[in-house]
Order: structure tokens, then sequence, then C-alpha cells
């Protein structure tokens, strides 16, 4: 695990890694075994259908809340899951650069014959392999947990929408990762993350019920993650991609401001 | 012969705040050269520069023959680098350590191994808890275990005991003898005196002098004074060859030379010398002189 850069990255986040693995294994079983009391619950959705517009965002969609893939989508898919994921990834993302110059061991692995870049994609790819783990995670507990519940759950939708929120935690861990890499701050790196992130779910929540904001919700990175409601309509191409384009871009500017800034000492 | 490494107007600012102004220095090939200087000088600056940690505001360094900017992964495959303070990671063992290191450089632990025993270093303990000492050991240790042909050190010894800094002087003196090329920044004297062949003194972010260790012998200081029967005028001493500091309280002159007290000897001959005092001075004079030329500027410019 010492062989280079990259392994040495997951060596020192396996415990993370593990722990939020097992995390999102607990939060697809917890899900799905909850799932029969609702559905069996009578009168769940018209209660939800009295509720604002504004907490049906947040809570579920009452149309399809008492399905399974709606009942995923609004707890696993809406709030639950991109925490689980963001948190990781942002806090990965941040140390990756900016931790190691903070606590002053860039200069000693940078004086070793290998280049910022290199170093900052093989932590990228640490990271985007340590947010893989908690997807297969994922798929583990809410495939897992839809059989000892006893009901079927769309596989491929499924899939599509893990894919959609790992997409969404590599963005943000990506952005982390790229402030820290420019600034060589991580306290900043973590902070403009956590807002892109916080921002991004009430643009798309709460606040995408204020008509005033509604145009807002296109600079929302929740928006191209779930809008679409990606494990009931499967995924939207151009949603994911422009996910793809935000994390791509993030990366090419990290490498480009880290190659040509001064480190700290 | 080609240099090891070679700077050209070399200036580099951080923001408002200066860290070397226009240095110019070349340093051969199996040359031990120490850098000497007050600390806040540019010691550190200079050798950031050559890895590439940072960039110069203008000018350029040229080190083994390669660019520090465009070429900087081919220069650090062949250097070995260890700061004062050898900060590393905390919760890997000094083995675990010298092991991805030496895997980032293609390399194996085949002579990190003898070095580690040398110097006494217990590999398999977590850096984080040795002392500060054992833990510039296992910095010595990885900036050796490649083999490099240039080693640069930034104050080194900062934190060895007495015992190991002369440890680590026969290690210096061995590799010089191998044909390695040494850059050590220091700001003591001392050491730089007993294992450097040349030295240069920077003081401001800037280069005030190279020389040979034993040419700033031979500039060593002779503090000179004269009782004269008569009263004697500063103004036929004050442009002599080498002397300075001319002071003149009525029959007495005092001033200080720099190599040959010759043309003082001549000139005060002139006139009837009474008594003649004269003390040496040493290198650590030589080069507190120009530390002090340093005050003196500073302490005009604050008037």
């Amino acid at each position: 695990m010492l062989r280079n850069v990259f392994l040495k990255t997951l060596r020192d986040s396996k415990k993370s890694i593990l722990y939020y693995s097992i995390g999102s294994v607990a939060l697809g079983l917890y899900v799905t075994l909850f799932y029969p009391t609702i559905r069996d619950a009578t009168g769940f959705a018209d209660f939800l259908e009295q509720l604002p517009e504004a907490m049906q965002a947040i809570i579920g969609d009452a149309e399809t809340y008492t399905t399974a893939e709606g009942f995923l989508n609004a707890e696993v898919f809406t709030f639950m899951g991109p925490m689980v994921f963001g948190i990781f990834a942002i806090i990965a993302g941040m140390g990756a650069i900016a931790g190691e110059e903070e606590s002053h061991t860039l200069d000693q692995l940078l004086a070793n014959p290998i280049s910022r870049t290199s170093v900052l994609l093989q932590k990228a790819g640490a990271l985007l392999v340590g947010l893989l783990m908690l997807s297969v995670g994922l798929l583990i507990g809410l495939i897992g947990g839809s059989k000892l519940a006893g009901f079927d759950l769309t596989i491929t939708g499924t899939i599509q929408a893990i894919l959609s929120l790992y997409m969404l935690g590599v963005t943000l861990g990506l952005i982390a990762l790229a402030v820290g890499a420019s600034t060589g701050r991580k306290g900043l790196a973590g902070g403009i993350a956590v807002a892109v992130g916080v921002i991004g779910f009430l643009l798309d929540t709460f606040l995408s019920v204020v008509d005033a904001l509604d145009p807002a919700r296109f600079i929302s990175v929740f928006y191209y993650f779930n809008n679409s409601d990606v494990i009931i309509n499967g995924i939207n191409a151009v949603h994911f991609l422009t996910l793809v384009g935000i994390a791509a871009a993030a990366t090419a500017i990290a490498v480009w401001k880290f190659d040509r800034r001064d480190l700290s000492n | 012969m080609t240099a090891a490494i070679s700077t050209a107007s070399l200036t580099k600012f951080y923001g408002e705040h200066r860290g070397v102004v226009d240095v110019d220095l070349e340093i051969n090939e199996g040359e031990v050269f120490g850098l000497l200087g007050p600390n806040g000088a540019g010691k550190t600056t200079c050798i950031r520069i050559f890895l590439d940690f940072i960039r110069p505001t203008s000018g350029t360094a040229t080190v083994l023959g390669f660019d520090s900017r465009s070429d900087s992964v081919e220069i650090r495959k062949k250097v070995g680098y260890l700061p004062g303070d050898f900060v590393t990671y905390e919760k890997l063992t000094a083995r675990e350590l010298l092991e991805y290191f030496a895997n980032l450089r293609g390399g194996n632990l085949d002579k990190a191994r003898p070095l580690a025993e040398r110097f006494e270093l217990d590999l398999s303990r977590k850096i984080g808890e040795l002392s500060r000492g054992n833990r510039q050991k296992v910095g010595l240790v990885q900036a050796f275990m490649s083999d490099p042909e240039l080693l640069i050190l930034d104050e080194p010894t900062t934190g060895l005991d007495p015992l190991l800094q002369q440890e680590f002087h026969r290690l210096v003196l061995e590799e010089a003898k191998d044909g390695k090329t040494l850059f050590i920044s220091s700001h003591v004297l001392s050491e730089v005196e007993i294992i450097c062949d040349r030295v240069g003194i920077i003081r401001e972010g800037s280069m005030v002098t190279v020389e040979e260790i034993s040419a700033l012998r031979e500039r060593a200081l002779t503090r000179v004074e004269i009782e004269f029967a008569d009263i004697v005028a500063p103004a036929d001493f004050e442009n002599l060859e080498g002397v300075t500091d001319v002071t003149v309280n009525d029959h007495t002159l005092s001033c200080q030379v720099t190599g040959s007290v010759d043309s003082l000897i001549k000139s005060a001959a002139k006139h009837t010398v009474i008594r003649i005092e004269s003390a040496q001075f040493g290198l650590e004079e030589v080069f507190l002189a120009y530390y002090s030329n340093d005050q003196e500027k500073g302490d005009s410019d604050a008037a």
C-alpha cells in the first residue's frame, strides 16, 4: 500500500472508507426494512398531500411516496444519501492537497521525483475509489434490505440512482480538492464545498417553490443530481454529464492552479 | 565541468516581502558549498526554488543542468533534500516512510539500512512518537538513501546533539569524497568551516560574498591601535588599502585592517610611533563583520 501516492492515500483513508461504507449499507438496510411499514400504513399519502409544497419537496412527493422507488427516492436520494456521500467526499477532497500542506508534509512528498499534477490526480483517483466503495455498500444495503423485507426493487433504477449519487459525491469532493489545491487552505476548501452542497440542496428543495428563485435551481448541483428522480425515471444523461463536466472542470482548475503556485512552508 | 547549481539574477518576492534579490551563484560539481546567513536572510528561499516548491519572481535557477521550473522532476530524481525541521507522515513508522519514499524514487532500502544503523535509528517506531533528533535522523536517512548526485541540506543539524552532528559531518565528508555535490545552508560558521570548500554569505536577500574558506581566512581582520608622539589627522589613514573604521583620538589611531597591514605601517612610519598594538580576529569575526555591516545599515536606515 506504499507503492505510490494513490495507494498511500487509500491506505490513509481505509478506516474512513470502511466506516462510511458500513454506514451506507446500514442506510440502505434501514430504509428498505422500514418501507413496508409506510406502504401498509393507510392514509399516509393523504397526509403528505396536505403538506405544503415545500415540505413535500423535502419529505417526499405524495403521489409516489408509498411506492418502493418513490420512498427510496425521498428517503435515500434526497437528503440522507447526499449527506453521507457528500461529507465523506468533502473531507477527503479538502484533505488531499491542502491537508498535506497544512500539516507540512507536502514539501517532503514533493522532494521526491513526482510531479504536482501526478500527486493531485492520484489523490483524486483515491477519492473516486473511496466513493465507489460507499456506492457498493449502499447498493448491497438497498438490494439486501428489499429482499429481507420481501419487496421488489428495480435493480437498474437503483444502480442508476446510486451512480448519480456517486457523481454528486465526486463533484463535491473534487470541488473541495480544487479549492484546497488552488489555495492550500483546508478550511476554505471544506467551507466552499459544503456551501455548494447546502445551497444546492436548498435551491432544489425548499427554495424551488419560491417562483423568483426557480431559475436559480439550474446552478444547483442537486438539480443535476436527482431533480429528474433517477430511481423512478432512469438517469438523465444531460444532467449526469453536467455533473461530470463540473467535476472535470474542477479537476482541470485544480491541476492548473496547483502547478502554478508557491507551496506554503 | 558543468555547474551543479547555477542561478542568474534569481529574485523572489513574497508579495511585498523580500525573499532573495538578484542572486548569481555558481556551484561546481563535487563541491561542498555552504550558504551562510542569519535567519530570514533568504537561505531557505533559495533552496525551495531549487526544488521547485516556490517559483522565482524573476531570474532562473539551473540544477544539474535542468531548469528548476520546467524539469523539476528530473532534478528531484538526482537530489536528496533535508530541511532543518524534518516533518512527515506521523502515522507511518520510520521503515514505512523510507519504503514509501524509496518506492516513489523507484529504489530500495539497501542503503537506508546501514545508514539507520550508523545513526542508531529504530526503524520500527512511528514518526509521531520520535523525538526531534530521531525524527531528524529519519530525514537524514531518506535524503542520503537514494545515493543522490546532489544533496541539498537546509540547516541539517538543527536538533541533533553534538555527537550526532559530528557523525553527520563525517557522513558529509565521505559523500564529498565520493564526488557528490553538497549544498548546505547554515547560520553556524563553525559547522560550515569544518565541512565546506566554499561559502556564500547572504544577508537581507543578497549574496554579499562567495569565497573559498581559505581565502576568507586570509581576509581575517586585524584590529590595530597606534599611539603617536604628535597629533595625527584621520585623513592620512582613511584611504589606505584594506583599512577601515578609522578613528583618531588625540594621539591615538585605531582602525581595522583586512589582509596585509603593509600600507598602514608605511603611512604610520611617517610619524613618530610610540606604541603599536594589534589583535587578530578569526573567521567568526569576518563573518560577523558581514553581519554587522548589515546592522549598521539597518541602524542608519532607522535613524
